[in-house]
C-alpha cells in the first residue's frame, strides 16, 4: 500500500500535473493563435474591447449576475468558490509544494478548509440534484455534467477523512491513495472536459464577439468553392 | 409552387428535390469554416459548453412554449454535434470507433424547422456565463441550411427581387417611388403649409437615406417624420434611384446574400458621392448596415440611424418644437438588432422624453428586452403568424400590457409588423404602433403661423382614427 501511495503521489501525480499545465497551455495557444487570425481576418477592424473586457470581467466574478435562477447561481458559486481555494490554500498542500520545489505562500486555516471542503461536497451534490430536479437541465444533461462534480467531490470527501482521522472509518493509507488517485484523475480531466473553461472562460466572450466581424469576401469565396457564384438565386 | 407540408413554412420546389443534402450540407460547412471566421466560435463552444440551463429561463420562446427543442442551448447543440463530428479530428476518431453520429435528411430536417423557431435575438448570450452566442449558431445553420436550398420562401422571394429583379424587397420601381416621394410633399404640405423635400440624386450630399423599402408603402408619416427632421435642420441627405431599400434578409438566412447586399448599398452611395449612409427605422437594416466598413473596404461610407441623427441634432438645439407635447402614454420597445449590443439604447429615450409627456419604460428594456417576436425575419412569414403572436409574442404582448401605453415607439419596420399583429391577435385593440418619428412629426415646429397649423394637426389626428 506504501509503495501505491508513493508512486500515486510521486510520478502520478507529476505526470497529471504536467499533463494538466500543457493541455491547458494549449488550449490558450491555440485559442489565441486563432483570435489573431480572426482579427486579421476581419473586414472591420472596430472591435469592441471595452464591451467584450466588460462582459468577460462579469463572468469571472458573476456576483451580479444572479437575477436569474438565483439558487443555481449562488450554489454554483459557493461551489467554485470552495474547489479553487482548498486545493490551493491548504496548509497540508503547501507544505509538500515546499518540500517539493521550496516554494511556499499563505494558507487557509484548517478549519476554515475544513468548511469550504464541506461546502464543496454539499454544493457539488447539490448541483447535480439540482440538474436531476429541474426538467430543463435534465434534458441538456450529458454522461460528464452528472460526473464531474462527482468526481470533483470524491477527493474532498477523502481528503476530509485523512484530516480527521478520528471520523475515517477507513485506514489512512487506503484513504489517502484514495483522495490522491481521484485528485490526479481530476487534473487529467480538466483539460479533456469542459472543465477546460478554467482557462477558456476568460477568451469566451471575446470569440463571441469576434466572429460577427466577418472576412470582407468570405461569402463571395465560398460560392465560389461551392460553384455556386453565377447561379441565379 | 411552393410547399408547407414539411416545414412549418412554405419553401420553393427545389427544397425538396434536392438530393445528396447531407453531403452538400457538409461541403457547406467545410467552406464556410474554410473562409468564414466561425471556427473558433464552434470550437470553443462545443468545448465549454456546461448545459447549465440558464439560457432556458432567457427565451421568451420557451418561457411560452416549456418545448425541450426551444432551450437556446440544446438548439445550438444540433450544429455542434455536427461540427464535433465531422470538423474535430477527437469526433472523427471516436465516430471510426465507435460509429456514433451520423447526418441525416431527418436531422436536417429537424434543424430547418428548429432554426427558424429561434428569432436570433440574442438574449440568452447575455445570461451565458461563456458568452456562447446562439443568435450565431442560428445565424450560421440558417445559413448552411440556405446551402441545400432550405430557405423560407418569403425571405427568399424578397431578396431575389432585391437582388435580381426590381432591385428593391418590395418591387417598387422608381417612378412609383417618386410618385410616393411627391405625394408625401404634398401630404406635409397641406397638413404643415411648409415645403419639405425628398430629394433624389443629389450628388455629394452628406447622407444617402436608406430605409427598409417598404416603409415607403407602409409607414407614411414615419418617412414624413424622416424628411421633417432634415428639413428643420437644413440636413444636407439623398434618396439614390438606383439603390433605395435598406432591407437585407441575407442578414437572416445567408452571409453570401448579407455580403452582397450591402455592397450595392456601398456602390450606390459611392455612385451618389455621399459621404455617409443613413439608415431609416430598422433594426436589421441597421445592423446590416453597420457591416459596410467589413465589406465595403477601406473608404467605406460610415454608417448612422436615423435615431441618432434625429438625438444628435436635439442636443445641439437644432430642432425646435410646438408647445405641444403627445400627452397620451407611450412607451418604446427596443429592435433587437440595435439594442441588443448597446448600440442604440440612449438616443431614442432622449428624442421620446423630449416630445413625451408620459413616457414609460417596458420591464425590462434596453439591452435586457425581449425581441418581438418576429425577429430573424420570421416576421415575413406569415404563414406561422399564429406562433410569431401568441407562442413567440407573448412575452411581448405582456410587456405591452402592463404599461398600459396607447402609442407604442418601435423604430422597426419588421417589430412595427409583428407589432400589430402582436397587438392583434392577444387583444390589445387600444395600442397603436407607430415609429419614432411619427411622433416628432407631430410636434416639431416649422415654424408657421400658429392658428393654421393646430387646424391642420386636429384634421390629421381625425385622419388618423378614421
Amino acid at each position: 500500500m506504501e509503495a501505491w501511495l508513493e508512486w500515486a503521489r510521486g510520478p502520478l501525480f507529476r505526470a497529471a500535473f504536467v499533463f494538466m499545465i500543457l493541455g491547458l497551455i494549449r488550449h490558450v495557444v491555440l485559442t489565441l493563435w486563432e483570435v489573431s487570425a480572426m482579427m486579421r481576418r476581419a473586414g472591420d477592424k472596430a472591435f469592441p474591447f471595452s464591451r467584450i473586457a466588460k462582459a468577460t470581467v462579469a463572468w469571472l466574478f458573476p456576483l451580479g449576475q444572479l437575477k436569474n435562477r438565483w439558487y443555481y447561481g449562488v450554489m454554483t458559486i459557493v461551489f467554485h468558490v470552495a474547489i479553487i481555494l482548498v486545493p490551493i490554500f491548504l496548509l497540508g498542500h503547501i507544505a509538500l509544494w515546499q518540500r517539493g520545489l521550496g516554494i511556499s505562500w499563505p494558507g487557509l486555516p484548517n478549519r476554515w478548509a475544513d468548511l469550504l471542503t464541506i461546502v464543496a461536497v454539499v454544493t457539488a451534490v447539490g448541483c447535480v440534484l439540482q440538474r436531476t430536479v429541474a426538467r430543463d437541465t435534465r434534458a441538456l444533461a450529458r454522461f460528464q455534467d452528472y460526473a464531474l462534480p462527482l468526481i470533483i467531490a470524491v477527493p474532498f470527501v477523502t481528503g476530509f477523512l485523512v484530516m480527521h482521522p478520528a471520523m475515517n472509518p477507513f485506514g489512512y493509507e487506503a484513504t489517502m491513495l484514495a483522495h490522491v488517485l481521484s485528485a490526479n484523475l481530476v487534473l487529467v480531466l480538466i483539460p479533456i472536459t469542459k472543465l477546460n473553461h478554467c482557462v477558456l472562460l476568460p477568451t469566451t466572450q471575446l470569440v463571441s464577439e469576434l466572429s460577427w466581424h466577418f472576412p470582407p469576401d468570405a461569402g463571395e469565396k465560398v460560392g465560389v468553392a461551392l460553384q455556386k457564384e453565377n447561379e441565379t438565386i | 409552387m411552393s410547399h408547407k407540408s414539411k416545414y412549418s413554412y412554405y419553401v420553393e420546389d427545389k427544397a425538396l428535390s434536392t438530393t445528396d443534402r447531407p453531403r452538400k450540407f457538409l461541403e457547406a460547412f467545410a467552406a464556410v469554416l474554410r473562409f468564414g471566421n466561425y471556427n473558433l466560435a464552434l470550437d470553443t463552444y462545443a468545448r465549454v459548453s456546461a448545459k447549465c440551463g440558464r439560457c432556458a429561463a432567457a427565451c421568451q420562446l420557451y418561457e411560452t412554449t416549456h418545448e425541450i427543442r426551444d432551450i437556446p442551448c440544446h438548439r445550438s447543440e444540433l450544429l455542434l454535434r455536427i461540427y464535433r463530428r465531422y470538423f474535430t479530428r477527437g469526433g472523427m476518431m471516436k465516430a471510426r470507433l465507435t460509429g456514433g453520429f451520423t447526418l441525416t435528411d431527418e436531422y436536417l430536417d429537424q434543424m430547418a424547422e428548429e432554426f427558424y423557431r429561434c428569432t436570433a435575438c440574442r438574449r440568452c448570450k447575455a445570461t451565458c456565463p461563456f458568452g456562447i452566442d446562439h443568435g450565431l449558431i442560428t445565424h450560421l445553420a440558417r445559413w448552411l441550411l440556405a446551402e441545400v436550398e432550405v430557405i423560407p420562401k418569403a425571405l427568399l422571394v424578397a431578396t431575389r427581387e432585391q437582388l435580381q429583379g426590381a432591385g428593391n424587397t418590395s418591387a417598387i420601381p422608381v417612378p412609383a417611388l417618386k410618385d410616393t416621394c411627391e405625394f408625401l410633399e404634398e401630404e406635409l404640405m397641406d397638413i404643415y403649409h411648409t415645403k419639405v423635400k425628398f430629394p433624389m440624386d443629389v450628388e455629394g450630399a452628406e447622407y444617402i437615406f436608406f430605409p427598409a423599402v417598404s416603409d415607403y408603402l407602409l409607414e407614411a408619416e414615419t418617412l414624413m417624420g424622416n424628411a421633417a427632421v432634415m428639413h428643420v435642420t437644413n440636413g444636407s441627405w439623398t434618396i439614390g434611384t438606383g439603390n433605395y431599400d435598406g432591407i437585407n434578409y441575407g442578414l437572416f438566412y445567408s452571409d453570401r446574400m448579407l455580403e452582397r447586399i450591402v455592397k450595392n448599398v456601398v456602390k450606390e452611395a459611392r455612385r451618389l458621392k455621399a459621404k455617409k449612409v443613413l439608415v431609416g427605422e430598422c433594426g436589421h437594416a441597421t445592423r446590416s448596415a453597420w457591416y459596410i466598413p467589413a465589406f465595403g473596404g477601406p473608404d467605406a461610407p460610415p454608417v448612422v440611424n436615423f435615431m441618432q441623427y434625429t438625438a444628435e441634432q436635439l442636443r445641439k438645439g437644432k430642432i425646435p418644437f410646438t408647445d405641444k407635447r403627445i400627452e397620451e402614454r407611450v412607451t418604446y420597445h427596443d429592435p433587437c438588432n440595435v439594442a441588443r449590443a448597446g448600440k442604440i439604447v440612449d438616443e431614442p429615450r432622449e428624442i421620446l422624453r423630449a416630445i413625451c409627456r408620459d413616457f414609460v419604460e417596458m420591464t425590462p428594456n434596453g439591452r435586457d428586452n425581449y425581441c418581438c417576436g418576429g425577429g430573424g425575419g420570421t416576421v415575413s412569414i406569415d404563414e406561422i403568424r399564429e406562433f410569431r403572436t401568441k407562442k413567440l409574442g407573448k412575452r411581448k404582448a405582456d410587456q405591452i400590457r402592463d404599461t398600459g401605453a396607447k402609442y407604442l415607439v418601435s423604430p422597426c419596420a419588421n417589430c412595427k409588423k409583428q407589432l400589430r399583429e402582436v397587438c392583434e391577435d392577444n387583444g390589445l385593440d387600444n395600442v397603436e404602433v407607430v415609429g419614432l418619428h411619427d411622433l416628432v412629426l407631430k410636434v416639431i415646429d416649422f415654424g408657421v403661423p400658429e392658428p393654421s397649423k393646430s387646424g391642420a394637426e386636429d384634421e390629421s389626428a381625425t385622419e388618423k382614427k378614421e
